[in-house]
């Protein structure tokens, strides 16, 4: 008897710590992370690792969302297109509803697809293919800017900041630079600016003195470059010799320290739009002490646009009271929202209306500064 | 001078300062090819190692505090030139003479292995990054109705021309003049005929070797100064288009070689001033095709124009 009761007794320990912890799952949100945490570009992963973590300990901190705690979960694709595929179905076996990712615009597109079937949201931090949302998706999301963007950024720059008498536009024929000089010299002509010349340049070229003659004669005093920095530095460095004394403007793929090595002094205050300093920002001093205490690196670009994509979903569920990701998608898509990012607000399809780059000056010694 | 003339003529000292370079590493294939019949496709990558050499060597001498820049670039041309031979007389030693005699596919196949042996050696050792170098010589004149146009040449382009020229008329002398240029001359003749009278045949191809890779060795430091960046891979692109210029001229022929480099040079710097410059190369190519042709011997390479 005795023996029965004090079995009895710990069954019903037993059923009472185990009602707990069941109460206690219950107010856990599990926020599916998905990029990669190994391979080659895992440090990349690691940034938006950095921002989710630190977003949802911050959340869990003043007491969760609609209290319930949030609790990121690591999925691995390792930025392969076949293994997002199945990273993507088991989050959705896993009953996870909201995910933040994936990274590589080559793993994001064949997972969103999948997301989008299954009613998941999905909010990435880093893909910038503008192809991603461009299929009519209801439940995916970005928090960072498209790579397009930059050429409308920089032509509007040209326009109305910078402008010059005459126009060049120079790129290196690859898909990144070319699609960029396009879309500035056609934005420029959309504003009666017609650029004076408009030419490639072979990728892994060494002499570029033909061009800037030509560029000379031509009289031009502003040239925007569509390419990567290590003929742009070359171009710079020759342009100096010659007495060709331009301003050059170039995309994010020239940002680069090793740009400096190559030109030279040349390279001082050359023009280039890139992603936003999120950690220069002084709304984020505290988040960025709190990562640094941490032993972390706040530096990198994906840090805060990940912080910002856990702060988009939260918001959201708050205010919709739900987890329901179809009626917070739509919510997203209709109100604007406060982040360590500024302020997000998403067009019809899921892209932010603002973009996340600044039109940044260069300098000899490999740093930028926000041009005036 | 009205602004297109002047126009004109900076696009020609442009191609001149680029085809001079050229010329240098065609010698290379020329020479060769007039005494084995071999194309050496390697030799874009001695050309790249010497570039190398010469950017080790002068940031090594003035990180020991030298400043006296006309020293610094004799010792690097001297080491590079010495450094770039011995990788010329090692490939040749290593990958070629043990083909001697075979079917003449296969040193072409042992070549075509040496130059990715070479890259992927370098890219290894030093990193297959761009390694710039600042500049070095600088300045220079410029002249012209600066409201018309300005001409602009640089000390570095007067360099490379001097430097090319004295090169060439040193190696014109050393072949028509020296005992080992008359022997060059022979074997280039009849290789056969050559040993059977007593000549050192085995030599003299190593010696082609050696004076080839020197050549590649100042277009090395000459273009190295003149763009301030090197990397693996600049010996393919450059090794392709010296071979152009040699074929262009008449290949086994130097004077050709010295030909053929300045006119693919203007060449492309007179595409460039009247076309968008991405048809730079599809004209120097298209010039090529056209030359195989209609005149597939070259310019000058008519059999009995001297050949080495």
């Amino acid at each position: 008897m005795n023996q029965f009761r004090k079995s009895l007794l710990g069954l019903s320990t037993a059923v009472c710590i185990m009602g707990l912890t069941a109460a206690a799952q219950a107010e856990t949100l599990k926020i599916g992370l998905a990029g990669p945490a190994t391979g080659p570009v895992a440090q990349y992963g690691d940034m938006q690792k950095i921002g989710v973590m630190a977003a949802i300990e911050d959340i869990n901190k003043a007491g969760g969302v609609n209290g319930m705690m949030l609790e990121g979960v690591i999925y691995d694709d390792a930025c392969d297109p076949k293994q997002a595929v199945a990273v993507a179905n088991k989050i959705i076996n896993d009953g996870v509803t909201q995910v933040v990712g994936h990274l590589c615009s080559s793993s994001t597109e064949p997972a969103s697809d999948i997301y989008e079937e299954e009613g998941v949201l999905m909010i990435t931090a880093a893909s910038t293919s503008p192809s991603i949302t461009e299929k009519g998706y209801k439940m995916i999301f970005r928090t960072i800017g498209l790579d397009s963007l930059q050429g409308s950024m920089a032509a509007d720059y040209i326009l109305k900041t910078a402008k010059p008498a005459r126009v060049a536009v120079i790129h290196d024929k690859q898909q990144y630079g070319e699609g960029l000089a396009t879309s500035v010299r056609d934005q420029l002509a959309e504003n009666g600016v017609k650029a004076a010349m408009f030419e490639g340049v072979t990728p892994g070229d060494k002499d570029f003195s033909a061009l800037i003659a030509k560029l000379k004669k031509e009289n031009v005093d502003f040239v925007y470059y569509g390419g990567y920095h290590p003929e742009l530095g070359l171009i710079l460095r020759q342009s100096a010799e010659k007495g060709f004394n331009a301003q050059f403007m170039g995309p994010e793929g020239v940002v680069n320290s090793d740009l400096a090595k190559i030109a030279g002094d040349a390279s001082e205050g050359v023009l280039a739009t890139a992603p936003k300093s999120f950690d220069q920002n002084p709304i984020n001093e505290a988040r960025v002490a709190a990562i640094k205490a941490k032993g972390e690196d706040p530096t990198g670009p994906f840090v805060f646009t990940a912080y910002a994509a856990v702060e988009v979903m939260a918001n959201a569920i708050s205010a919709t009271k739900s987890t329901d990701s179809v009626e917070l998608a739509d919510y997203i898509r209709a109100h604007d929202f406060d982040t360590a990012i500024g302020k997000v607000k998403y067009d019809e399809k899921g892209d932010l209306t603002e973009s996340t780059f600044l039109v940044y000056r260069l300098h000899k010694d490999g740093s930028k500064t926000p041009a005036e | 001078m009205s602004e297109f003339s002047l126009y004109l003529l900076q696009q020609l000292i442009n191609g001149l300062t680029i085809g001079s370079t050229y010329a240098l590493i065609a010698i290379g294939y020329t020479m060769v090819y007039g005494i084995i019949g071999m194309i050496n496709f390697a030799h874009g990558e001695i050309y790249m190692i010497g570039s190398y050499v010469t950017f080790i060597v002068i940031a090594g001498l003035l990180g020991m505090g030298m400043v006296s820049l006309p020293i610094i670039l004799i010792i690097a041309l001297v080491v590079a030139m010495f450094i770039a031979s011995t990788y010329g007389w090692t490939v040749e030693r290593v990958a070629y003479r043990p083909l001697r005699g075979s079917n003449r596919l296969i040193p072409l196949i042992s070549a075509i292995g040496m130059s990715i042996f070479l890259q992927n050696f370098v890219v290894l050792s030093q990193g297959s990054r761009d390694v710039a170098l600042p500049p070095q010589v600088t300045g220079g004149w410029s002249f012209g109705d600066p409201s018309l146009y300005e001409v602009s040449l640089s000390y570095m382009q007067v360099m490379i021309f001097v430097i090319t020229i004295i090169s060439m008329t040193l190696l014109t002398l050393f072949i028509s003049r020296s005992r080992m240029g008359r022997a060059c001359r022979a074997c280039s003749e009849d290789i056969g005929m050559t040993n059977l009278l007593g000549v050192d045949t085995n030599k003299i191809i190593a010696l082609t070797f050696i004076v080839g890779a020197a050549l590649a060795a100042i277009a090395g430091l000459l273009l190295g100064l003149y763009y301030g960046v090197v990397n693996p891979f600049v010996g393919f692109i450059a090794g392709l288009k010296a071979f152009t210029a040699a074929v262009l001229g008449g290949i086994g022929s130097i004077p050709g070689a010295m030909l053929g480099g300045l006119i693919l040079g203007v060449t492309e710097a007179m595409t460039s001033a009247f076309f968008p410059s991405e048809y730079k190369d599809v004209v120097s190519f298209g010039l090529l095709v056209l030359i195989l042709l209609f005149r597939p011997s070259g310019l000058l390479g008519k059999p009995e124009v001297e050949k080495v």
